[in-house]
Protein backbone atom coordinates (compact mmCIF):
# COMPACT_ATOMS: atom_id res chain seq x y z
CA UNK A 1 0.00 0.00 0.00
CA UNK A 2 2.60 2.49 1.10
CA UNK A 3 4.90 1.49 -1.75
CA UNK A 4 2.13 1.95 -4.32
CA UNK A 5 1.33 5.38 -2.98
CA UNK A 6 4.98 6.33 -3.18
CA UNK A 7 5.07 5.14 -6.79
CA UNK A 8 2.04 7.29 -7.54
CA UNK A 9 3.63 10.24 -5.79
CA UNK A 10 6.81 9.73 -7.79
CA UNK A 11 4.82 9.73 -11.02
CA UNK A 12 3.13 12.96 -10.04
CA UNK A 13 6.47 14.49 -9.11
CA UNK A 14 7.82 13.50 -12.53
CA UNK A 15 4.95 15.35 -14.17
CA UNK A 16 5.58 18.46 -12.13
CA UNK A 17 9.23 18.34 -13.03
CA UNK A 18 8.39 19.06 -16.67
CA UNK A 19 8.13 22.74 -15.77
CA UNK A 20 10.77 24.81 -17.60
CA UNK A 21 14.28 24.45 -16.32
CA UNK A 22 16.81 27.13 -15.67
CA UNK A 23 18.46 28.27 -18.84
CA UNK A 24 20.73 31.02 -17.75
CA UNK A 25 24.02 29.76 -19.11
CA UNK A 26 25.36 27.07 -21.33
CA UNK A 27 25.19 23.72 -19.54
CA UNK A 28 27.46 22.07 -22.08
CA UNK A 29 30.18 24.72 -21.80
CA UNK A 30 30.62 24.08 -18.09
CA UNK A 31 29.48 20.49 -17.47
CA UNK A 32 29.96 17.15 -19.21
CA UNK A 33 26.74 15.14 -19.62
CA UNK A 34 28.85 12.06 -20.39
CA UNK A 35 30.30 12.21 -16.86
CA UNK A 36 27.40 11.42 -14.55
CA UNK A 37 27.97 11.15 -10.81
CA UNK A 38 26.12 9.96 -7.73
CA UNK A 39 27.69 11.19 -4.50
CA UNK A 40 26.64 11.16 -0.85
CA UNK A 41 27.82 13.59 1.78
CA UNK A 42 27.03 15.98 4.61
CA UNK A 43 25.66 19.44 3.85
CA UNK A 44 28.10 22.21 4.89
CA UNK A 45 26.63 25.25 3.10
CA UNK A 46 23.50 26.31 1.23
CA UNK A 47 23.37 29.47 -0.89
CA UNK A 48 19.70 30.02 -1.81
CA UNK A 49 20.46 32.46 -4.63
CA UNK A 50 19.97 33.41 -8.28
CA UNK A 51 20.77 32.41 -10.88
CA UNK A 52 21.74 29.13 -9.23
CA UNK A 53 21.24 27.81 -5.75
CA UNK A 54 24.55 26.23 -4.77
CA UNK A 55 25.11 23.83 -1.90
CA UNK A 56 28.26 22.20 -0.58
CA UNK A 57 28.86 18.72 0.80
CA UNK A 58 31.72 17.14 2.72
CA UNK A 59 32.25 13.88 0.88
CA UNK A 60 34.48 11.18 2.35
CA UNK A 61 36.42 8.94 -0.02
CA UNK A 62 35.55 5.38 1.00
CA UNK A 63 39.07 4.09 0.48
CA UNK A 64 41.37 6.90 1.56
CA UNK A 65 38.92 8.41 4.12
CA UNK A 66 39.98 11.80 2.79
CA UNK A 67 37.24 14.43 3.02
CA UNK A 68 36.68 16.77 0.07
CA UNK A 69 34.28 19.69 0.03
CA UNK A 70 32.20 19.60 -3.19
CA UNK A 71 29.75 22.19 -4.49
CA UNK A 72 26.72 21.58 -6.66
CA UNK A 73 24.74 23.96 -8.81
CA UNK A 74 20.96 23.67 -9.01
CA UNK A 75 18.30 25.87 -10.58
CA UNK A 76 17.23 29.26 -9.26
CA UNK A 77 14.89 29.59 -6.26
CA UNK A 78 11.81 30.18 -8.45
CA UNK A 79 12.45 26.97 -10.40
CA UNK A 80 13.27 25.01 -7.26
CA UNK A 81 10.10 26.17 -5.49
CA UNK A 82 8.03 24.95 -8.44
CA UNK A 83 9.72 21.59 -7.94
CA UNK A 84 8.77 21.39 -4.27
CA UNK A 85 11.79 22.98 -2.61
CA UNK A 86 11.92 25.56 0.14
CA UNK A 87 15.00 27.39 1.42
CA UNK A 88 15.01 24.97 4.37
CA UNK A 89 14.81 21.74 2.38
CA UNK A 90 18.56 21.31 2.84
CA UNK A 91 20.01 22.05 6.25
CA UNK A 92 23.61 22.04 7.40
CA UNK A 93 24.41 18.58 8.72
CA UNK A 94 21.85 16.76 6.57
CA UNK A 95 23.04 13.69 4.70
CA UNK A 96 22.04 13.78 1.03
CA UNK A 97 22.78 11.93 -2.20
CA UNK A 98 23.23 14.02 -5.35
CA UNK A 99 22.98 12.86 -8.96
CA UNK A 100 24.15 14.99 -11.85
CA UNK A 101 26.98 15.82 -14.25
CA UNK A 102 30.58 16.68 -13.40
CA UNK A 103 32.28 19.98 -14.26
CA UNK A 104 34.50 19.84 -17.34
CA UNK A 105 37.43 21.50 -15.53
CA UNK A 106 37.87 18.58 -13.12
CA UNK A 107 37.14 20.65 -10.03
CA UNK A 108 34.94 19.26 -7.20
CA UNK A 109 31.90 20.89 -8.75
CA UNK A 110 28.84 19.46 -10.43
CA UNK A 111 25.46 20.23 -11.91
CA UNK A 112 22.83 18.55 -9.73
CA UNK A 113 19.81 17.02 -11.43
CA UNK A 114 18.27 15.25 -8.43
CA UNK A 115 18.82 15.30 -4.68
CA UNK A 116 17.72 12.51 -2.32
CA UNK A 117 17.33 13.34 1.37
CA UNK A 118 18.72 10.44 3.42
CA UNK A 119 16.45 11.13 6.41
CA UNK A 120 13.19 10.73 4.48
CA UNK A 121 14.16 9.18 1.15
CA UNK A 122 12.50 12.11 -0.59
CA UNK A 123 13.80 12.64 -4.10
CA UNK A 124 13.71 16.20 -5.40
CA UNK A 125 14.46 17.46 -8.90
CA UNK A 126 17.02 20.21 -8.94
CA UNK A 127 15.67 22.40 -11.79
CA UNK A 128 18.90 21.71 -13.64
CA UNK A 129 19.92 23.67 -16.71
CA UNK A 130 20.61 20.38 -18.50
CA UNK A 131 18.08 19.26 -21.08
CA UNK A 132 17.95 15.97 -22.96
CA UNK A 133 18.40 17.84 -26.21
CA UNK A 134 21.88 18.78 -25.16
CA UNK B 1 -11.44 4.64 2.46
CA UNK B 2 -9.94 1.21 1.75
CA UNK B 3 -6.35 0.87 0.67
CA UNK B 4 -7.35 -0.44 -2.73
CA UNK B 5 -9.72 2.47 -3.32
CA UNK B 6 -7.07 4.94 -2.21
CA UNK B 7 -4.57 3.49 -4.65
CA UNK B 8 -7.22 3.54 -7.39
CA UNK B 9 -7.89 7.19 -6.65
CA UNK B 10 -4.21 8.05 -6.72
CA UNK B 11 -3.81 6.17 -9.99
CA UNK B 12 -6.78 7.99 -11.47
CA UNK B 13 -5.18 11.28 -10.52
CA UNK B 14 -1.95 10.28 -12.23
CA UNK B 15 -3.83 9.24 -15.38
CA UNK B 16 -5.82 12.47 -15.32
CA UNK B 17 -2.64 14.47 -14.91
CA UNK B 18 -1.03 12.66 -17.86
CA UNK B 19 -4.15 13.29 -19.93
CA UNK B 20 -4.12 16.96 -19.06
CA UNK B 21 -0.45 17.23 -20.00
CA UNK B 22 -1.15 15.45 -23.27
CA UNK B 23 -4.29 17.44 -24.01
CA UNK B 24 -2.40 20.71 -23.69
CA UNK B 25 0.04 19.63 -26.38
CA UNK B 26 -1.82 17.11 -28.54
CA UNK B 27 -2.89 18.47 -31.92
CA UNK B 28 -6.18 16.56 -31.92
CA UNK B 29 -7.27 17.50 -28.41
CA UNK B 30 -10.33 19.50 -29.38
CA UNK B 31 -12.93 17.94 -27.13
CA UNK B 32 -11.73 19.31 -23.79
CA UNK B 33 -10.39 22.61 -25.15
CA UNK B 34 -12.07 25.80 -24.02
CA UNK B 35 -12.55 28.58 -26.58
CA UNK B 36 -10.44 31.71 -26.79
CA UNK B 37 -11.46 34.09 -23.98
CA UNK B 38 -12.43 37.57 -25.12
CA UNK B 39 -12.62 41.08 -23.73
CA UNK B 40 -15.97 42.89 -23.55
CA UNK B 41 -15.49 44.36 -27.03
CA UNK B 42 -14.75 40.96 -28.56
CA UNK B 43 -10.96 41.36 -28.79
CA UNK B 44 -9.14 38.14 -27.85
CA UNK B 45 -8.05 38.17 -24.21
CA UNK B 46 -4.38 37.14 -24.17
CA UNK B 47 -4.28 37.10 -20.39
CA UNK B 48 -6.26 35.89 -17.43
CA UNK B 49 -10.00 35.43 -17.25
CA UNK B 50 -11.44 37.49 -14.36
CA UNK B 51 -11.42 35.47 -11.17
CA UNK B 52 -8.78 33.02 -12.37
CA UNK B 53 -5.00 32.82 -12.16
CA UNK B 54 -2.73 31.60 -14.92
CA UNK B 55 0.48 32.36 -16.81
CA UNK B 56 2.00 31.45 -20.18
CA UNK B 57 4.55 28.72 -19.65
CA UNK B 58 7.27 29.91 -22.05
CA UNK B 59 9.14 26.90 -23.46
CA UNK B 60 12.91 26.57 -23.63
CA UNK B 61 13.48 26.85 -27.38
CA UNK B 62 17.19 26.36 -27.92
CA UNK B 63 17.52 26.30 -31.69
CA UNK B 64 15.24 28.38 -33.90
CA UNK B 65 16.63 26.56 -36.93
CA UNK B 66 14.37 23.68 -35.84
CA UNK B 67 11.33 25.97 -35.61
CA UNK B 68 10.88 26.98 -39.24
CA UNK B 69 7.39 26.01 -40.47
CA UNK B 70 7.33 23.88 -43.61
CA UNK B 71 4.62 23.75 -46.28
CA UNK B 72 2.33 21.92 -43.84
CA UNK B 73 2.74 24.70 -41.25
CA UNK B 74 4.61 22.39 -38.88
CA UNK B 75 8.20 22.89 -37.81
CA UNK B 76 10.91 20.23 -37.74
CA UNK B 77 10.55 20.11 -33.96
CA UNK B 78 6.77 19.67 -34.21
CA UNK B 79 7.15 16.85 -36.74
CA UNK B 80 9.34 15.08 -34.21
CA UNK B 81 12.00 14.24 -36.75
CA UNK B 82 14.81 15.77 -34.74
CA UNK B 83 15.57 16.18 -31.07
CA UNK B 84 12.72 18.32 -29.83
CA UNK B 85 14.76 21.37 -29.07
CA UNK B 86 18.24 20.97 -30.35
CA UNK B 87 18.52 19.03 -33.56
CA UNK B 88 22.23 18.54 -33.08
CA UNK B 89 24.98 21.12 -33.36
CA UNK B 90 26.02 20.78 -36.96
CA UNK B 91 26.46 24.50 -37.46
CA UNK B 92 25.23 26.50 -40.45
CA UNK B 93 25.59 23.71 -43.00
CA UNK B 94 23.13 21.57 -41.02
CA UNK B 95 20.45 24.27 -41.34
CA UNK B 96 19.85 24.89 -45.05
CA UNK B 97 16.54 26.64 -44.31
CA UNK B 98 18.30 29.43 -42.39
CA UNK B 99 19.48 31.98 -45.01
CA UNK B 100 22.80 32.85 -43.35
CA UNK B 101 25.04 35.47 -44.91
CA UNK B 102 28.59 34.01 -44.91
CA UNK B 103 29.81 35.94 -41.85
CA UNK B 104 26.66 35.01 -39.89
CA UNK B 105 27.15 31.33 -40.76
CA UNK B 106 30.74 31.60 -39.58
CA UNK B 107 29.73 33.12 -36.25
CA UNK B 108 27.04 30.46 -35.85
CA UNK B 109 29.60 27.71 -36.47
CA UNK B 110 31.87 29.26 -33.84
CA UNK B 111 29.03 29.37 -31.29
CA UNK B 112 28.18 25.75 -32.16
CA UNK B 113 31.75 24.56 -31.66
CA UNK B 114 32.13 26.14 -28.23
CA UNK B 115 28.70 25.04 -26.97
CA UNK B 116 27.38 28.62 -26.73
CA UNK B 117 30.02 29.46 -24.14
CA UNK B 118 29.61 33.20 -24.75
CA UNK B 119 25.79 33.27 -24.77
CA UNK B 120 24.77 36.77 -23.56
CA UNK B 121 22.07 35.19 -21.38
CA UNK B 122 24.92 33.55 -19.49
CA UNK B 123 26.02 37.10 -18.65
CA UNK B 124 22.48 37.70 -17.30
CA UNK B 125 21.75 40.04 -20.20
CA UNK B 126 18.18 40.00 -21.50
CA UNK B 127 17.11 38.15 -24.63
CA UNK B 128 16.19 40.26 -27.64
CA UNK B 129 13.67 39.68 -30.38
CA UNK B 130 11.87 36.35 -30.54
CA UNK B 131 14.07 34.87 -27.82
CA UNK B 132 11.82 36.60 -25.29
CA UNK B 133 9.27 33.92 -26.05
CA UNK B 134 11.87 31.13 -25.99
CA UNK B 135 13.48 31.66 -22.58
CA UNK B 136 12.04 30.15 -19.40
CA UNK B 137 10.29 31.09 -17.06
CA UNK B 138 6.57 32.02 -17.33
CA UNK B 139 5.20 35.35 -18.62
CA UNK B 140 1.93 37.27 -18.63
CA UNK B 141 0.26 39.47 -21.24
CA UNK B 142 -1.69 42.38 -19.78
CA UNK B 143 -3.95 44.33 -22.14
CA UNK B 144 -4.89 47.93 -21.41
CA UNK B 145 -7.18 48.89 -24.30
CA UNK B 146 -8.23 52.05 -22.47
CA UNK B 147 -4.60 53.17 -22.61
CA UNK B 148 -3.99 51.69 -26.07
CA UNK B 149 -1.08 49.59 -24.89
CA UNK B 150 -0.19 46.01 -23.99
CA UNK B 151 2.36 44.91 -21.41
CA UNK B 152 4.28 41.68 -21.51
CA UNK B 153 5.80 40.77 -18.16
CA UNK B 154 8.50 38.11 -17.99
CA UNK B 155 9.57 36.29 -14.84
CA UNK B 156 12.59 34.86 -16.60
CA UNK B 157 14.76 36.40 -19.25
CA UNK B 158 16.19 38.58 -16.48
CA UNK B 159 12.83 39.58 -14.99
CA UNK B 160 11.91 42.12 -17.64
CA UNK B 161 8.84 43.70 -19.21
CA UNK B 162 8.04 45.23 -22.57
CA UNK B 163 5.41 47.71 -23.66
CA UNK B 164 3.67 47.43 -27.02
CA UNK B 165 2.15 50.69 -28.28
CA UNK B 166 -1.33 50.12 -29.70
CA UNK B 167 -2.08 53.82 -30.37
CA UNK B 168 -1.02 53.81 -34.00
CA UNK B 169 2.24 55.67 -33.53
CA UNK B 170 5.08 54.96 -35.98
CA UNK B 171 8.56 53.80 -35.03
CA UNK B 172 10.99 56.64 -34.25
CA UNK B 173 13.15 57.53 -37.21
CA UNK B 174 16.83 58.25 -37.61
CA UNK B 175 18.76 59.14 -34.48
CA UNK B 176 15.57 59.05 -32.45
CA UNK B 177 15.54 55.27 -32.79
CA UNK B 178 17.95 54.51 -29.99
CA UNK B 179 19.06 50.85 -30.04
CA UNK B 180 17.82 48.84 -27.06
CA UNK B 181 17.74 45.21 -25.96
CA UNK B 182 14.03 44.73 -26.61
CA UNK B 183 13.58 47.26 -29.41
CA UNK B 184 10.61 49.51 -30.15
CA UNK B 185 7.30 47.65 -30.44
CA UNK B 186 4.11 48.84 -32.13
CA UNK B 187 1.11 46.57 -32.45
CA UNK B 188 -2.28 46.17 -34.06
CA UNK B 189 -4.94 43.49 -34.39
CA UNK B 190 -5.48 41.56 -37.60
CA UNK B 191 -8.71 39.65 -36.94
CA UNK B 192 -7.85 37.56 -33.86
CA UNK B 193 -4.08 37.90 -34.16
CA UNK B 194 -1.98 40.50 -32.38
CA UNK B 195 0.71 41.66 -34.83
CA UNK B 196 3.71 43.43 -33.32
CA UNK B 197 6.36 45.18 -35.40
CA UNK B 198 9.71 45.61 -33.66
CA UNK B 199 12.82 47.54 -34.72
CA UNK B 200 15.64 49.33 -32.91
CA UNK B 201 17.51 46.35 -31.44
CA UNK B 202 21.07 46.65 -30.22
CA UNK B 203 23.61 43.93 -31.10
CA UNK B 204 24.18 42.63 -27.58
CA UNK B 205 21.89 39.61 -27.90
CA UNK B 206 21.59 36.37 -29.84
CA UNK B 207 18.41 35.14 -31.52
CA UNK B 208 18.55 31.89 -29.51
CA UNK B 209 20.67 29.77 -27.21
CA UNK B 210 22.33 28.05 -30.16
CA UNK B 211 23.75 31.39 -31.20
CA UNK B 212 22.06 32.56 -34.42
CA UNK B 213 23.43 36.12 -34.66
CA UNK B 214 21.69 39.33 -35.64
CA UNK B 215 22.61 42.95 -36.35
CA UNK B 216 20.97 46.26 -35.46
CA UNK B 217 19.16 46.09 -38.80
CA UNK B 218 16.98 43.38 -37.25
CA UNK B 219 13.26 43.88 -37.89
CA UNK B 220 10.91 41.36 -36.26
CA UNK B 221 7.22 40.91 -37.04
CA UNK B 222 5.56 38.90 -34.29
CA UNK B 223 2.14 37.28 -34.40
CA UNK B 224 0.37 36.19 -31.21
CA UNK B 225 -2.75 34.05 -31.70
CA UNK B 226 -4.63 32.53 -28.77
CA UNK B 227 -6.24 29.72 -30.74
CA UNK B 228 -7.95 28.38 -27.62
CA UNK B 229 -7.82 29.13 -23.93
CA UNK B 230 -4.71 27.05 -23.29
CA UNK B 231 -2.64 27.65 -26.43
CA UNK B 232 -0.81 30.74 -27.66
CA UNK B 233 0.62 30.30 -31.15
CA UNK B 234 3.70 32.46 -31.55
CA UNK B 235 5.19 33.29 -34.92
CA UNK B 236 8.06 35.65 -35.71
CA UNK B 237 9.44 36.81 -39.03
CA UNK B 238 13.15 37.50 -38.66
CA UNK B 239 14.13 40.14 -41.21
CA UNK B 240 17.77 41.14 -40.81
CA UNK B 241 19.54 42.04 -44.06
CA UNK B 242 22.73 42.48 -42.05
CA UNK B 243 22.91 38.79 -41.19
CA UNK B 244 20.49 36.88 -43.45
CA UNK B 245 19.90 37.00 -47.21
CA UNK B 246 16.11 36.98 -46.83
CA UNK B 247 13.49 36.98 -44.04
CA UNK B 248 12.81 33.67 -42.31
CA UNK B 249 9.99 32.63 -40.02
CA UNK B 250 9.94 30.69 -36.76
CA UNK B 251 6.93 29.46 -34.79
CA UNK B 252 5.96 27.45 -31.74
CA UNK B 253 3.13 27.00 -29.25
CA UNK B 254 3.18 28.38 -25.73
CA UNK B 255 0.98 26.49 -23.25
CA UNK B 256 -1.20 28.16 -20.61
CA UNK B 257 -0.45 27.15 -17.04
CA UNK B 258 -3.78 27.43 -15.23
CA UNK B 259 -3.38 28.61 -11.65
CA UNK B 260 0.19 29.73 -12.24
CA UNK B 261 1.60 33.00 -10.92
CA UNK B 262 4.83 34.85 -11.59
CA UNK B 263 7.57 34.73 -8.97
CA UNK B 264 10.94 36.47 -8.74
CA UNK B 265 14.06 35.69 -10.76
CA UNK B 266 17.01 38.06 -10.47
CA UNK B 267 19.74 36.51 -12.58
CA UNK B 268 22.37 39.11 -11.66
CA UNK B 269 22.51 38.16 -7.98
CA UNK B 270 25.45 35.76 -7.90
CA UNK B 271 26.48 34.92 -11.44
CA UNK B 272 29.48 32.70 -10.81
CA UNK B 273 29.48 31.53 -14.41
CA UNK B 274 30.55 34.98 -15.55
CA UNK B 275 33.14 35.26 -12.78
CA UNK B 276 34.73 31.99 -13.94
CA UNK B 277 34.38 32.59 -17.68
CA UNK B 278 37.61 32.60 -19.67
CA UNK B 279 38.15 33.62 -23.29
CA UNK B 280 39.62 31.50 -26.07
CA UNK B 281 43.13 32.28 -24.80
CA UNK B 282 42.34 31.21 -21.25
CA UNK B 283 42.23 34.76 -19.91
CA UNK B 284 39.38 35.82 -17.58
CA UNK B 285 36.65 37.62 -19.51
CA UNK B 286 36.24 40.03 -16.62
CA UNK B 287 39.91 41.01 -16.60
CA UNK B 288 41.00 38.83 -13.72
CA UNK B 289 38.60 40.14 -11.17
Amino acid sequence: MRTKLLVAAAAITTLLSTAPVAAHHSFAAEFDASKPFKLTGVVTKVEWQNPHTIFSLDITDEQTKKVTNWSFEMGSPNGLMRNGWTRNTLKIGDVVTVEGSLARDGSPYGNAQAVVLASTGTRLFAASSRTDAQ
Amino acid sequence: MSSARYVALASAFVIAAFYTAWAQQGPSATRSVEPTPRLADGTPNLGRVPGEKGVWNVPYIQNMGMRIPGPDGKTTAERGTAAENGGGRGGAKAEPDVPFLPWAGGIYDYNSRNNSKYDPEGYCLPPGGPRLMATPYPMEIIQQPEHKRIFMVFEGATHIWREIYMDGRPHPQGDELNPTYLGHSVGHWEHDTLVVDVVGFNENTWLDYYGHPHTDLLHVIEKFTRSNKTTLRYEAVIDDPGAYSKPWTVAWNIPWSAGGELTEYICQENNRYLLKLTDDFGEPVLGGR
